[in-house]
């Protein structure tokens, strides 16, 4: 798995791409938990690239929204696939967390200041 | 068809696996997301067993994939420490703990999930899908 960090205004954004399992998911949760233990009030994960998921990835994002969500930080996850999203439906937390369908709508959704 | 695979119990083997089962999947003629899904399923039980079984430590896991024109049966082995999936209880959801899930997605997935508390050494674990729900 390929993650790739950047800035939009005062949006911290992680570009994930490839497989996301047992296997990288700790890398996923070093990057989250970096931007969680500064309090980043907007992160947006951007899920386009990534195929496959598993319960690791969904376990991850659960800690980083609990941790966001502790400071009134916001975690949004957007564009994913129909696979990835099916994992999260299976799960049923579709309804838990903030997903939007493209990275553009949830830039506009966490208002993003420069 | 029957297929065996003999893997090391590593986190690193699981990309690699899925994408053997993925083309058997295909070539068997499932569709791609009853396919995505047994992946899923299959790729949790294996996880299981390199957390649980083995909790880390090297051990070895066998993995038999079976097709035929109604169904698909996957056999997973181990020798490492006792661990039965079927005993563990099914999680209240929306789960808002991390964690939890991996049975509860082999559970919903599969069709049976069969736990051989005959093994004397290490587990086995029989994972059946029908290609119509029975």
């Amino acid at each position: 798995m390929k993650i790739q960090s950047s800035n939009q205004g005062d949006i911290q954004v992680l570009e994930l791409s490839g497989e996301l399992d047992y296997h990288s998911s700790p890398e996923l949760r070093e990057k989250l938990t970096e931007l969680t233990a500064k309090q980043a009030p907007k992160i947006l994960v951007n899920l386009g690239g990534v195929d496959y998921m598993d319960s690791s990835g969904i376990a991850t994002f659960v800690e980083a929204f609990q941790k966001a969500k502790r400071y009134q930080g916001r975690l949004i996850l957007a564009a994913l696939t129909s696979t990835v999203r099916g994992v999260f439906e299976i799960a049923k937390l579709d309804s838990i967390f903030e997903i939007t369908a493209t990275v553009a709508e949830a830039v506009e959704c966490l208002g993003a200041k420069t | 068809m029957e297929k065996r695979f003999e893997l090391t119990a590593s986190s690193e083997v699981l990309s690699p696996f899925r994408k053997e089962l993925r083309h058997i999947l295909n070539q068997a003629g499932w569709e791609k997301k009853s396919a995505e899904e047994i992946l899923l399923a299959v790729d949790e039980a294996l996880t299981n067993i390199i957390r649980h079984a083995y909790q880390g430590k090297s051990g070895k896991m066998a993995v038999t994939v079976g097709t035929s024109d109604d169904k698909i049966e996957i056999v997973l082995e181990d020798w490492g420490k006792k661990f039965d999936p079927t005993q563990v209880p099914s999680p209240e959801l929306p789960r808002h703990k991390p964690g939890g899930l991996g049975v509860h997605f082999i559970r919903t997935i599969m069709d049976q999930m069969i736990y051989d508390d005959q093994d004397p050494e290490g587990n086995r674990l029989r994972l059946i899908k029908h290609r119509t729900k029975i």
